[in-house]
């Protein structure tokens, strides 16, 4: 017992060094793998045990472009998440309207129902999405895979979105009012600008949702409508881990700018939907 | 007080605004979850008929009974793993070290990147070609041969903590920056050191944080999917299982996959809710926020 309470306090009394070990080797095990990612995606030759590949190439990423046919499906997955995004966002808006502004009996219960999707894994209703899909011929099109998508990017359009309806002020409301206001104006000049950001933000998530969505593609896709998480399944089922890897790296840019744009402009709990309650 | 026939009207409105979702959530979640019931009871290939046989198979092999705890054990691990590493990173993080901000960008990684490429970096880096076994094998003395990392399960227990724990984390570190400071200061001021004041004050004020986030990772842990299937191996959870049954077999078996489903959705909503349940009781009066 006095050992264990020794062996607490001088960790304790350690912090400092112990907090910033820490820090590096957490970043360490997180960029690491990406690293290895882009090394090996320009590397050549790299078979032995070595650190760094011993000559650098770019053939690889002709390969993915050429034979991966890589444009085409970043076409798919562009097309794909920007018909999810619009779908979400606009059921987000108005659900978030009604849970956010409007008084109803059974809010909570509504909202619990209809952000059930979310406590449910994806793979169990994706087997029912893709049945129903295959009787009305929507898979292999680009409506049928961002509808599936939907089901997983709507519930976060709502989240965010009745929590920033909520926090409008009424006050700001009434005193534009009072400033003699009409409605299309109080509209336009005080409740879009303040509610643009979170309408950004629920954009932003969903679109990641859609865009990093692989389980219900598996299930709806087609020759036509390969996306770039699909893809790089498919590459690393082929094998050939250069390939894959110069995929990876193309398909990693995106959601670097995505981070970025949520460290600027958005809070990263509203990300992962910890707030108010699970 | 408002008119009889307002407040009709703002039903109605109210109702409207939340039709697309509810067209959303019928067709694409309520409607699919049901034709899913409907075939996990039906003969294989069939249309009519009903049958337990679907459950009876997967549930009376020992093979699909190891599947169970398998997708338990990953689940349950990786939470538990992920509290620890995101416990101490919160603390500090919240202490502005230097450089805070990019740390705090490192925990978003996971959550943004596709899954995909995620299983993919960690496979390359903790594979034998890895750099963590050439750290190992000509840094470390001792260490003869490579260890092997992928496709074993502590090793897929890791990388679920790659790609999970930042929802535990980035929900204990938001509570933990809500937290007023002056309770701190209280206890400091009462004669508390530091260590007490983390451990008596700091610790049980963000446990819901924690609890609530940890929710969170294991939802994600238990339905994960794409990680499994890459990185899996010989280990295959639950959502891998269902995948391989309308993947593998000519014809897919949907009923089989169904049932699984079922089996697999059953499981999550009954742990979750039992785990609320002890995280509510564990948040005190207050509950999580």
């Amino acid at each position: 017992m006095t050992l264990t309470r020794a062996y607490v306090r001088a960790l304790w009394d350690g912090r400092m060094i112990l907090g910033y070990t820490l820090l590096l080797s957490l970043t360490l095990f997180i960029v690491a793998p990406f690293l290895m990612i882009a090394l090996r995606s320009v590397g050549k030759g790299w078979f032995y045990r070595l650190w760094l590949p011993p000559q650098l190439t770019l053939d690889w990423y002709r390969w993915a472009v050429e034979v991966g046919n890589i444009p085409e499906v970043m076409k798919n997955t562009l097309i794909i998440g920007i018909i999810a995004t619009a779908i979400s966002t606009v059921i987000g808006i108005f659900a978030g309207w009604a849970f956010g502004r409007r008084q109803m009996p059974g809010k909570e219960v509504a909202m619990a129902v209809i952000l059930l999707p979310r406590m449910i894994p994806p793979i169990t209703y994706a087997l029912g999405v893709a049945k129903i899909f295959y009787t009305l011929e929507l898979v292999d099109t680009y409506l049928g895979v961002a509808l599936a998508h939907v089901s997983v990017c709507a519930p976060y359009g709502i989240l965010v979105l009745s929590a920033t309806f909520e926090g409008l002020d009424e006050r700001v409301l009434e005193a534009a009012d009072v400033c003699g206001a009409n409605t299309i104006k109080r509209f336009f000049y005080v409740v879009l600008p303040l509610i643009m950001p979170g309408i950004l933000a629920s954009m932003i998530f969903t679109f990641t949702h859609s865009y990093n969505e692989f389980t219900l593609t598996l299930l709806t896709y087609g020759p036509n409508t390969v996306t770039l998480p699909v893809r790089t399944y498919l590459a690393v089922g082929d094998g050939y881990w250069e390939i894959t890897s110069a995929m990876a790296v193309i398909m990693v840019i995106p959601s670097l700018v995505i981070l970025a744009m949520i460290q600027r402009r958005a809070e990263p709990e509203k990300l992962v939907g910890g707030f108010k309650g699970v | 007080m408002t008119p009889h026939w307002r407040s009709h009207s703002g039903t109605l409105v109210t109702i409207l605004l939340l039709l697309p979702a509810l067209i959303g959530f019928f067709g694409l979640f309520f409607y699919p979850m049901l034709l899913t019931v409907f075939l996990s009871f039906r003969p294989e290939g069939q249309v009519t008929g009903w049958t337990l046989e679907n459950y009876a198979r997967f549930l009376s092999d020992p093979d699909g009974r190891w599947v169970i705890l398998l997708t338990f054990i990953l689940a349950l691990g990786s939470t538990a793993l992920s509290i620890l590493l995101s416990v101490p990173l919160a603390l500090i993080l919240r202490e502005k070290v230097r450089g805070h901000q990019f740390y705090r960008l490192i925990v978003l990684v996971p959550l943004v990147i596709p899954g995909l490429i995620g299983a993919l970096g960690l496979l390359l880096f903790w594979g034998v070609r890895g750099w963590f076994n050439l750290f190992l094998t000509q840094l470390v003395p001792f260490v003869t041969g490579p260890v092997a990392v992928n496709y074993t399960l502590h090793g897929l227990i890791m990388f679920y903590v790659w790609l999970y724990f930042p929802y535990t984390c980035v929900t204990t570190l938001s509570s933990l920056e809500s937290l007023d400071r002056s309770i701190e200061e209280a206890g400091a001021v009462s004669g508390a050191t530091r260590w007490q004041v983390l451990r008596h004050i700091v610790l049980p004020l963000i446990t819901p944080a924690i609890l609530a986030g940890s929710v969170l990772t294991f939802m994600a842990a238990f339905g994960a999917f794409s990680v499994p299937l890459i990185a899996g191996g010989n280990y295959r959870p639950l959502s891998v299982e269902i995948y391989k049954e309308i993947s593998v077999f000519i014809p897919a078996r949907w009923s089989a996959a169904s049932a699984i489903a079922m089996v697999m959705g059953a499981m999550q909503v009954i742990f979750l809710s039992l785990y609320m349940r002890y995280v509510r009781r564990a948040g005190g009066a207050g509950g999580i926020r």
